[in-house]
């Protein structure tokens, strides 16, 4: 499943009810080949920038639907028989970037942001406890093997009291 | 003569730093550029209907790259003009 975007151009000298017929039918074809469609805008007669086959305005319609890609192959045989159709156009989108496209969209998400730095700084602050303890662990464990591996290698009473040395230094320090 | 340009050049780096531009969809947060938002686009096509440059504008390397293939899906859609005079 993938995410696509299609717009085309519809000539102007077309009749609305056949514009809304038309329509109809391209989205019959998303819908029969198990596409979701997801957004249908239609902008209405609008100026072309440049005439395209002698056109200076034409209807604009975008589509924006998920599916396999036999949909998109499909709308565009059909886009090519369809004389009213001047141009087209498809894009595959990566529905990740999709969330963040506008500038609501994106003030939303400075917000989320705040909030998750928020949260943030309560969690670090408890992992970096959690973090604290451990490495305290650590170095306790660290100095018990110290510990065991010269019991270890003296095996005899003198460990005992090199360790207890050991404890009084520590202490001191 | 020469000399005299050579210094009016050299007086007016001294008096004039230049404001650093910063990309304004990295201001924004914007990560996709849409092809149909031409209010935005138009402010990077000016009357010629060419793309401004990067040093111009400020724009990071990555959006102006996003820029450029939105403003070409654009321009086949006549929405924007590939010429104009």
């Amino acid at each position: 499943m993938r995410l696509y975007e299609t717009a085309f151009l519809i000539a102007p000298n077309l009749p609305e009810e056949e514009v809304e017929e038309l329509l109809k039918k391209m989205e019959d074809v998303v819908s029969k080949k198990k596409g979701k469609m997801l957004n249908v805008d239609n902008w209405g007669k609008r100026k072309m920038a440049y005439s395209i086959n002698k056109f200076e305005e034409a209807t604009y319609i975008f589509f924006l639907y998920e599916g396999n890609p036999d949909i998109p192959a499909e709308l565009e045989r059909r886009f090519k028989q369809t004389e009213a159709i001047i141009r087209f156009l498809t894009i595959k989108k990566d529905p990740r970037e999709a969330i963040r496209k506008t500038g609501k969209r994106a003030k939303k998400k400075g917000k989320d942001f705040e909030e998750k730095t928020e949260t943030f700084k309560e969690e670090e602050i408890e992992e970096a406890e959690e973090e604290k303890e451990e490495a305290k662990e650590e170095k306790e464990a660290g100095r018990k093997k110290k510990k065991e591996e010269k019991k270890e290698k003296d095996e005899t009473g003198e460990a005992a009291e090199d360790n207890q040395k050991n404890k009084k230094n520590k202490e001191e320090k | 003569m020469v000399k005299d340009q050579k210094q009016d050049r050299g007086t007016y780096r001294k008096y004039f730093t230049p404001k650093r531009k910063v990309c304004r969809f990295c201001e924004r947060n914007v990560k996709d550029i849409d092809f149909k938002r031409i209010d935005i686009l138009r402010r990077y096509v000016p009357e010629r209907g060419k793309i401004t440059p990067r040093r111009v504008t400020g724009t990071c390397a990555y959006h102006q790259r996003r820029l450029t293939t939105a403003i070409k899906r654009a321009r086949l859609l006549a929405l924007l003009p590939y010429v104009s005079d």
